[in-house]
């Protein structure tokens, strides 16, 4: 356990590193971007005299490593800056539509996961029935077209013939719980048939290509009931792909989901990034990138940690 | 998705003279709509297809029609654009010119407040102009304002000072980016979001919605029928149909071409399409090779389809351009004029004159530049097989579209969305080293006429020299313009909106807030 | 009406009695629930609802026999030792070769096969399907089928190549890393961090600027975004198998990185691999068009899937078709490769059941 724990300060701290090279990143990408902020946000209004007195009132016509370095040093005690086009903190304008984010996310995973993963030990157990293949056709049809047409079926069906549920997903302060799930069903349900598709059938082919392990034949012929056998035998085998492709999905619900908010009109933080590169808002466009940035390495973390919890040999190494 | 900067926006709005020539607004398609008398009262909830996370109340920055509609709420103005496209009185009740029109002097309405109850002073009105002025400012009308040179107050009245006279002055007034806004320590206070128009923003959320409330002291008691209005920035066309056909709003703007005919099979909403002189070009700039070359603009006018263009990307909802800026409905417009036609043939004869006998050129568009730009460039593509002619499509990325492609790329999709004034439009893309001139063009006997008709008194004289000019656009130019597209927006049932509508901007001319009202 | 509904039962009822005389107990254990299941949507349903389903089992029995007979058809074609494994294969993994080597002729013999040229404008917008245009027209008058066909050259060899690409660079660092292990395996992990960390949008756009649109870059730019994910789930299933016994013995023996990846590790990481692939391809397709319509790669008016379904999605909301064609020509083809990565996955597996 010792070691586990060395293993994730150590990834944490290594994390850090990690997130300071993504920001000198994205701020020289935003950088070399074509066009700045002052010709974004002027837009065809830009002429030479007014793009310049905006370029010298932020503070742009510096060279970009001094102003990298001053966000940073503010980064680094926890001031991420202000908005350069609305002049808005930008904890101010991130917040609301990152928890929005995080609650859709959220919501979208308490269905997604236990649900493939359960398909995916049924249809293991049921390799090659009509089951299998039916179930097969139906999620690897729902990610065969992109999201937001998924969406637009959904509110057709759903929504404008049927009335059952709303077809924009906007929100109100004082929402309850139950109002928000059910506001917010077609997107979940949406991003639920995105993601579902991978996560099962890598816990399928996970589960599959153990099954002939002399162990596991050795757990049948002992005539244990074949769903037991998946459970207890092939599946604790089979978490470390399984983990992955899950903390893959999950990263996705968070970093990729910006089509499945225009389509609802959720206001999440997809649309944020859009806005903000758009205009060439760097300090947005970084804070941004950062949320996603440790979303993947915390993801990415907890699954090489699970990878190692599921296997005994990864944590008793010899 | 991305904001549209439309380059209209800012320039002259000395545009709306000849009220009668402001393109004609048909209220086609929707018999059904109703044009009772106006009720109060209600919550009218509207999607609109603007509106991004980086929208700011600052007036200078305003570059799209979600908050190009919202100041006309909150914000009084000046002066004011009314249904017919003539200037009509706000906050100044009367005004007057010099002789020479280079000294304005607006008389301010009495007993005006702001939605905070302070008073609106004269002072207030030259903090609120000053604003965009000056070396740095950053205003996108700061160009408007640059013929200025001194504003002063005497007594109720505040005085302009321009550097040369202009008869349209009062046009300016009322520009969408110069509001009148209270001022607080001698600057212009946008941050409060107070203003002395008919609404008082309740809440305003960057890129998703503002929430407005009828101002109980509004000076004009014949306007802003509603209680409430919840304005919401829905970018996605197929969740704005939605919204209405589910009766989540009352109003959409935006629709596209495509699927209006599908739309219209719902009896229970009002479709609007409402002509303008919004126009999709296609720019050749005029000092590169090959279009320096008269004889190779020539060729590809003529083998552009544009009767398909017209159907296939604006659906029927538009009509065929003559490679001028001026709308069907204007007071100038020459109705002598040829219509270039699409003939392969003739293209090939002008290639001839010029010396090649295959021209392959490369047309950069994107959807940024107007909806439809890329497949209309394909339309192109088509049609100009047929002239011997190798069009290459170039989609370029919406981002940056018009700081990166527009005026940059040789050949590019730009939209216009048109003045109702001839002048006004052919000095701002066509006249010698404007600005805004993206074919580079340069002939001298079209600047010599546009200077002497902006001066001229005799109507008929008038006429024909934006008639010659129009020709010599249309034989001469660097412009392709196969299309003048429509305005088109919804309504569902109950609201009753206006006999006629504004045609200077979508959705009434912005005016909707305080046009329309419930049944 | 009438004739076509006692016709319908007719046959089904003597098919099952036909069934249960030869002692086919599964064929009519399948008719007679066919025929159950019509009577309770024959009842709901009417003739319309019957139609229906005689339609969709005709479409399916046609799907089986075009299977069974291309599984016949290739085990007579192939090698005797692969012909004894194609034998093997289910009727679905026949469908799926079916089903590839039908949109490997059409991107092949395109200009051959395609009625119309996939730029040509012949018709007015949406027309609908007629003898000369099979499935229609699109938004700009282009036939709908030949787009299809010319869509299946232009996309499905990019897809491949990207995918593969994508394979090659995420699975072999993948494997690697797994076997060097200590500060490589490290650096390695922390390097696909920052690559899945970069926004796609703001990937596409900075490689838009540096390198311009061309579909070698595009190819790449795909690869890029995918290989993190490939090395992820690679490197996860390698470390399971690097700490066996027989790889510590392999160690012992004094093998190299190269001979332990290649005779001992892959062996025993393809299933997860091959499941992987077949999804990754779909989602390529997907991928490639959301970068086309940022101005990379694919340029109008090179037809390509992706593409077809969005700029015609709204029409979805009014009931059109159109998206749909495009959107079900990508089901079809993931539907089918994973069929095929099914009995791949399932032969490596070298499970001896059925």
């Amino acid at each position: 356990m010792g070691k586990l724990l060395r293993l994730i300060g150590q990834r944490l701290g290594l994390g850090l590193l990690t997130l300071l090279v993504v920001s000198v990143l994205i701020f020289f990408a935003v950088e070399l971007l074509p066009g700045d902020l002052a010709e974004a946000v002027l837009g065809q209004a830009a002429t030479e005299e007014t793009v310049a007195a905006m370029r010298a009132q932020l503070g742009l016509d510096r060279p970009a490593p001094v102003r990298y370095l001053e966000w940073l040093a503010g980064a680094a005690v926890g001031d991420f800056g202000n908005s350069l086009v609305t002049g808005d903190r930008v904890s101010e304008a991130i917040g609301e539509r990152l928890l929005n984010t995080l609650m859709l996310a959220t919501y979208a995973a308490l269905i997604a996961v236990p649900v493939s993963i359960v398909l995916g030990i049924l249809v293991a157990l049921l390799r090659n029935s009509l089951f299998d293949r039916v179930a097969n056709v139906l999620t690897l049809t729902s990610i065969s077209s992109p999201e937001f047409f998924l969406g637009y079926i959904l509110i057709l069906y759903l929504s404008v013939k049927t009335g059952w549920f709303p077809a924009i997903a906007s929100q109100t302060a004082d929402m309850s719980l139950g109002d928000y799930l059910y506001r917010t069903f077609l997107p979940a349900l949406t991003l639920v048939l995105v993601v579902t598709a991978h996560m099962m059938r890598m816990t399928r082919a996970a589960i599959i290509n153990l099954l002939a392990s002399p162990y596991i034949e050795m757990a049948r012929l002992k005539g244990v009931y074949p769903l037991k056998v998946i459970v207890r035998h092939a599946l604790p085998n089979a978490w470390a792909p399984i983990i992955n492709v899950v903390a893959l999905n999950l990263a996705y619900l968070i970093t990729g989901v910006v089509l499945v908010e225009v389509v609802f009109v959720y206001p999440g933080i997809g649309q944020l990034l859009v806005d903000a590169v758009a205009k060439r808002d760097f300090p947005i466009v970084q804070a941004c990138c950062l949320i996603f940035a440790a979303t993947f390495i915390l993801l990415n973390l907890a699954a090489d940690v699970g990878s190692i919890l599921t296997n005994p040999r990864l944590r008793h190494p010899k | 998705m991305k904001s549209n900067p439309v380059k209209s926006n800012s320039l002259s709005r000395r545009a709306f003279l000849g009220t009668t020539a402001a393109g004609v607004a048909v209220a086609g398609l929707a018999p059904g709509a109703l044009r009772a008398q106006h009720k109060r009262g209600g919550t009218f909830r509207i999607a609109r297809g603007h509106g991004q996370t980086t929208d700011t109340l600052n007036p200078g920055t305003f570059d799209n029609q979600f908050m190009n509609g919202l100041v006309y709420a909150y914000g009084g103005f000046l002066t004011a654009v009314a249904a017919d496209g003539s200037v009509i009185p706000d906050l100044a009740e009367s005004w007057e010119a010099s002789a020479d029109a280079k000294v304005w002097r607006f008389k301010m309405r009495p007993g005006i407040t702001f939605h905070s109850g302070r008073p609106v002073t004269p002072e207030d009105v030259v903090t609120s102009i000053n604003f965009h002025r000056g070396d740095d400012s950053t205003s996108a009308a700061k160009p408007l304002l640059e013929a200025i040179e001194d504003i002063s107050v005497d007594g109720n009245t505040v005085v302009f000072t321009l550097s040369a006279g202009n008869a349209d002055f009062a046009f300016i007034g009322s520009d969408y980016h110069l509001p009148i806004l209270p001022s607080k320590d001698g600057t212009m206070d946008w941050q409060s979001g107070d203003g002395a128009g008919p609404y008082r923003i309740v809440e305003f959320k960057p890129g998703v919605s503002a929430t407005v409330e009828r101002f109980e002291n509004d000076w004009n008691s014949n306007r802003g029928f509603f209680d409430r209005i919840e304005c919401l920035a829905v970018l996605d066309a197929n969740a704005r149909i939605t919204s209405l056909v589910s009766g989540d709003v009352h109003a959409i703007d935006k629709l596209e071409p495509k699927t209006v005919g599908l739309m219209a099979r719902n009896a229970s909403i009002n479709i609007h399409s409402v002509a303008g002189n919004q126009h999709y070009t296609f720019a050749m700039s005029t000092n590169k090779d090959p279009y320096t070359d008269r004889n190779i603009r020539l060729a590809l006018k003529h083998a552009v389809n544009r009767e398909e263009i017209v159907e296939k990307i604006l659906f029927g909802y538009g009509y065929v351009g003559n490679d001028h800026p001026i709308g069907r409905g204007q007071q100038f417009f020459n109705s002598d004029l040829a219509q270039t036609p699409y003939d392969p043939d003739k293209a090939k004869f002008y290639l001839k004159q010029a010396g090649v006998d295959k021209l392959s050129v490369e047309l950069s568009a994107a959807d940024a530049a107007y909806p439809g730009a890329v497949d209309a460039a394909v339309l192109f593509q088509n049609s100009a097989k047929a002239a011997g002619i190798d069009l290459q499509v170039n989609r370029a990325p919406n981002d940056g579209y018009w700081s990166d492609v527009w005026m940059k790329e040789p050949f590019s999709a730009v939209y216009w969305s048109g003045r109702p004034v001839e002048d006004s439009m052919l000095t701002l893309a066509y006249s010698s080293g404007a600005e805004w001139n993206d074919t580079f063009w340069d002939n001298a006997r079209f600047n010599e006429l546009l200077v002497a008709a902006r001066a001229e008194i005799d109507l008929d004289k008038r006429r024909a020299m934006y008639w010659e000019m129009q020709e010599i656009l249309n034989q001469d130019g660097g412009v392709i313009i196969p299309m003048f597209a429509n305005f088109i927006f919804a309504t569902g049932p109950g609201v009753v909106v206006s006999d006629k509508f504004a045609s200077n901007w979508d959705l009434d001319g912005e005016r909707w807030w305080e046009r329309w009202s419930f049944a | 009406m009438l004739v076509f509904v006692i016709l319908y039962y007719g046959v089904l009822i003597a098919a099952s009695c036909a069934a249960v005389y030869f002692k086919q107990t599964k064929a009519f254990r399948l008719l007679f629930s066919l025929t159950l299941i019509s009577m309770v949507v024959g009842i709901v349903g009417g003739a319309t609802g019957l139609r229906t389903i005689a339609i969709a089992a005709g479409i399916l029995a046609a799907a089986v026999g075009v299977s069974y007979a291309f599984r016949e058809f290739l085990v007579q074609l192939a090698r005797p030792s692969l012909a004894k494994e194609l034998r093997t294969a289910p009727l679905t993994a026949a469908f799926g070769m079916f089903v590839i080597f039908v949109y490997a002729v059409a991107a092949i013999f395109a200009p051959w096969i395609a009625p119309f040229g996939e730029a040509e404008v012949i018709s007015s917008a949406f027309a609908p399907a007629d003898d000369m245009m099979l499935l229609g027209a699109d938004q700009l008058g282009r036939d709908m089928f030949s787009r299809l066909i010319y869509g299946a050259r232009n996309t499905v060899g990019l897809a491949l190549a990207a995918t593969t690409l994508a394979f090659l660079l995420g699975a072999g660092t993948g494997l690697w890393a797994a076997v060097r292990g200590g500060r490589f395996d490290v650096f390695v992990g922390r390097v696909v961090d920052i690559l899945m960390s970069v926004p796609s949008l703001i990937f596409a756009l900075l490689t838009l600027s540096i390198f311009g649109t061309n579909l070698v870059v595009l190819v790449l730019v795909v690869a890029v975004i995918y290989a993190p994910r490939v090395f992820r789930l690679t490197r996860a299933v390698a470390g399971n198998v690097v700490v066996m016994d027989y790889i510590e013995a392999a160690r012992l023996r004094g093998e190299g990185d190269w001979f332990l990846i290649r005779r001992e590790i892959l062996p025993n990481t393809t299933a997860p691999l091959n499941a992987e692939f077949g999804l990754e391809f779909c989602f390529v397709f997907l991928l490639m068009a959301g970068l086309s319509f940022l101005g990379l790669g694919i340029q109008p008016p090179t037809a390509d899937w992706g593409s077809m379904v969005r700029e015609n999605a709204t029409l979805i909301s009014f009931g059109e078709i159109t998206p749909l064609i495009p959107a079900a020509a990508i089901a079809l083809l993931t539907v089918a490769v994973n069929f095929v990565v099914d009995w791949m996955l399932f032969r490596a597996s070298g499970l001896k059941e059925h």
